[in-house]
């Protein structure tokens, strides 16, 4: 597809003796030696899991780990686990930085260097970064990493997920590069500073052993590599896979038409007011095996915690063209061989001290979207729909009956929800974004330890794009609350629709948040009194967010925007109940294209309505698919004829 | 800053324009300025025509001043 001359010969074809003296071991050995890098990285993560007790470790699985090879590589990334890809972009340049910083000739065996600051490692205070050299023969060969979100690391709101924090000191606790264990010993000025400055020290220092434990076994693992194989094949292997993740990209960039490409995305407000648009701007300028990705024209940096910086920026932008162009190749430093990010400093996506960054992740989405429609017309049928846009954070806490504290965060929002539609096939209904393939904690994990019971979380119909691919359907989630409590709400992508459909698919519906507030409850009102709103009753509900109908607070594309910071805190009585409707993902293709016997399914499955398959799909399906799913009956002539007219009408 | 009134003018990375013919399509389109890659920060001279890199110059810090780096 490229119209420039591709130079650089490729890995495979390299005679075996080329391959030998370029990376001191043959094929099969850094093959081998490559597989075994994600092993280690798999089997710290696998400890991990298994001896944490932070639940956001244990149960949503935000972490990552990592080998880092040697300073003399210029700490490229070799391997990761399959973890939070929302770490893997910065942690090259996040090891080389702290570890740069901290002075390489200070470290000794057993160490265990970490740093938490956004603008040397990228991500949020909260993830933090822990780095432990690996030596051989008195020479560091590797760093072993566990980047790990912490549960509370300090600010103003218990775990962090607010936009009330409007600079770097409301944040939290900014830890730059230092030890947290010496020779696999507690540094314990360190250990006081963070235990005396952030909630949940009790989960914390258990974590801070083991994460150490961890990283130790990673270390054993690469030194029995090194016993096994060699150094210089165990090094060899490191250049290796970074080559070989970079002629995959290589290879994929070239993929794409020669040409300048443009698109952007929005989040809604940075939670002070609706008079500033915080907008992610991109141009994608690709020649040959080149792209450059200018971020420049984004908006600046917000007044809250809305931000994310230049390292965030480039994970960002190293997972959408993954998506789209190279999603099979392991994720190594390689990738950016032929990528450069040019990023605003000062803008939302490129933020300085003293603004606040947390919710990078958000902005992320924001710039992953902006790809997505840059690219849809060069990629053609392999263009990829818009997915839902939002993690939406909750953030719960409050005092339970007997007067003990309760808090909940980044559970009992729409963390999850739909993706966009391939040529593949229709879009997954609850995943994660792109940028964050964490798991949903279990109804049974959340209720025994937050007072709070899972109503509802079911899918509806009409909310996908349509397409020949459909989108995935938009998921209502409802909590009921059994405490009085404070909630910090978060939901930054539905003033717009986030799920653009492709390749003549539809969008997805844009979705909203609303509180049932309970007024008159009090401790001795029994659960069995509580309001349960079915999913089409709006009754006196109060919007959080969302486009609705202002008198009946039902979504309406053509009403009003509620916004949710005109509340930074929600205090809601026992018995309030939290909805949520995410917004839908992205059709791709004409939707009268698709298979009539798909929509038929669909109508059964209720993703679509039998009113939905008429109008958006040209699908004449009778029956009652409450009552009498498998009863549903498809009239094809009638079918042919809808879509001939519908066909006629569009010109 | 909370207290700050917003900027709401775009952010945009300058490009300084740098005398010279690209060595791979020889264009005199060559500018300076930092780009984030594999190797982290560097102040580069790229072609605008065919984003060739005339040079690429580390820049461990990068763009974005932090105090306390000041005492590495």
């Amino acid at each position: 597809m490229t119209d420039t001359a591709v130079t650089e010969p490729g890995l495979r074809d390299l005679s075996e003796e080329e391959f030998v003296a370029r990376y001191g071991a043959g094929r099969f050995t850094c093959g081998v030696l490559a597989n075994r890098g994600r092993y280690v990285a798999e089997h710290i993560c696998t400890d991990l899991l298994h001896r944490a007790f932070s639940p956001i470790i244990t149960f949503s699985q935000d972490f990552v780990g990592a080998i880092v090879g040697p300073p003399e590589q210029d700490y490229p990334l070799a391997a990761v686990n399959k973890g939070n890809v929302i770490f893997l972009g910065s942690l090259s340049t996040g090891v080389r930085n702290t570890v740069w910083e901290y002075g390489i000739d200070r470290l000794e065996p057993g160490d265990l260097l970490i740093c938490n600051d956004p603008f040397r490692v990228g991500n949020h205070v909260n993830d933090m970064c822990f780095i432990r050299p690996v030596f051989h023969a008195g020479e560091i060969v590797s760093f072993v990493v566990i980047r790990a979100h912490q549960l509370d690391i300090g600010g103003i709101v218990p775990g962090g997920f607010s936009l009330m924090k409007k600079n770097v000191y409301e944040n939290g606790l900014v830890l730059g590069p230092q030890l947290i264990f010496h020779r696999d010993e507690p540094v314990k000025e360190l250990m006081r500073t963070i235990l005396d400055n952030t909630r949940f020290g009790e989960t914390l220092l258990p974590d801070f052993h083991t994460i150490r434990s961890c990283c130790a076994l990673g270390e054993r693992l690469v030194q029995d590599s090194i016993e096994r194989y060699g150094i210089e094949a165990y090094k060899g292997a490191i250049r290796y896979n970074t080559d070989a993740s970079a002629a995959s990209m290589r290879a994929a960039i070239a993929s794409l038409p020669d040409g300048v490409y443009e698109g952007s995305d929005a989040v809604d407000s940075d939670g002070v007011d609706t008079e500033v648009e915080y907008r992610v701007q991109v141009k994608l300028s690709k020649r040959g095996e080149r792209l450059e990705v200018d971020l420049s024209g984004s908006s600046p940096q917000s007044r809250t915690s809305l931000n994310a910086t230049a390292l965030d920026a480039q994970t960002a932008v190293a997972l959408a063209v993954k998506l789209v162009l190279d999603p099979f190749s392991p994720f190594t430093s390689g990738i950016y061989r032929d990528i450069d990010v040019v990023v605003p400093t000062g803008s939302v996506i490129g933020a300085g001290p003293p603004a606040a960054v947390m919710f990078y992740f958000e902005i992320q989405s924001v710039l992953i979207n902006a790809i997505l429609r840059a690219l849809e017309a060069p990629l053609g049928e392999r263009a990829v729909a818009g997915a839902y846009g939002s993690t939406n954070l909750h953030t719960g806490e409050g005092l339970n009956p007997d007067g003990t504290p309760w808090f909940s965060a980044a559970e009992l929002e729409a963390q999850y929800g739909a993706w966009g539609a391939t040529d593949a096939g229709d879009g997954n209904n609850h995943s994660g974004l792109a940028t964050l393939n964490m798991i949903m904690p279990s109804v049974e994990e959340i209720e025994p330890r937050v007072p709070a019971m899972i109503l509802h979380r079911e899918y509806l119909p009409d909310t996908a794009g349509p397409g020949t691919h459909r989108g995935g359907s938009a998921l209502m989630k409802q909590s009921l609350f059994l405490s009085d409590g404070d909630h910090y709400l978060v939901p930054l992508h539905f003033r717009t629709p986030s799920g653009s459909g492709v390749h003549d698919g539809g969008d997805g519906r844009a979705g909203g948040s609303w509180f049932f507030e309970d007024e008159s409850s009090d401790a001795s009102t029994p659960v069995s009194e509580f309001r349960v709103p079915e999913p089409d009753d709006f009754d006196g509900a109060a919007v959080v967010s969302g486009v609705v109908d202002p008198e009946s607070g039902r979504l309406d594309p053509g009403g009003e925007f509620a916004f949710f910071g005109r509340k930074p805190i929600w205090s809601e009585r026992r018995g309030s109940v939290l909805r949520w409707i995410t917004n839908g993902g992205g059709g791709w293709g004409d939707p009268l294209e698709r298979d009539p016997e798909a929509v038929r399914r669909d109508v059964r499955d209720e993703y679509v309505s039998i009113a939905g398959a008429r109008a958006d799909y040209g699908v004449v399906v009778s029956g009652d698919p409450e009552n009498d799913p498998e009863g549903l009956e498809l009239d094809l002539e009638a079918t042919e004829r809808l879509r001939r007219e519908m066909t006629a009408e569009r010109g | 800053m909370s207290d700050q009134n917003p900027v709401q003018e775009a952010v945009s990375v300058e490009r300084e324009p740098v005398a010279g013919a690209c060595s791979d399509c020889g264009k005199e389109e060559l500018m300076r300025y930092p780009v984030l890659s594999e190797g982290g920060w560097y102040q580069a001279v790229k072609c605008q025509s065919c984003l060739h890199s005339e040079s690429r110059e580390p820049d461990p810090v990068g763009p974005v001043e932090i105090a306390s780096v000041v005492l590495v």
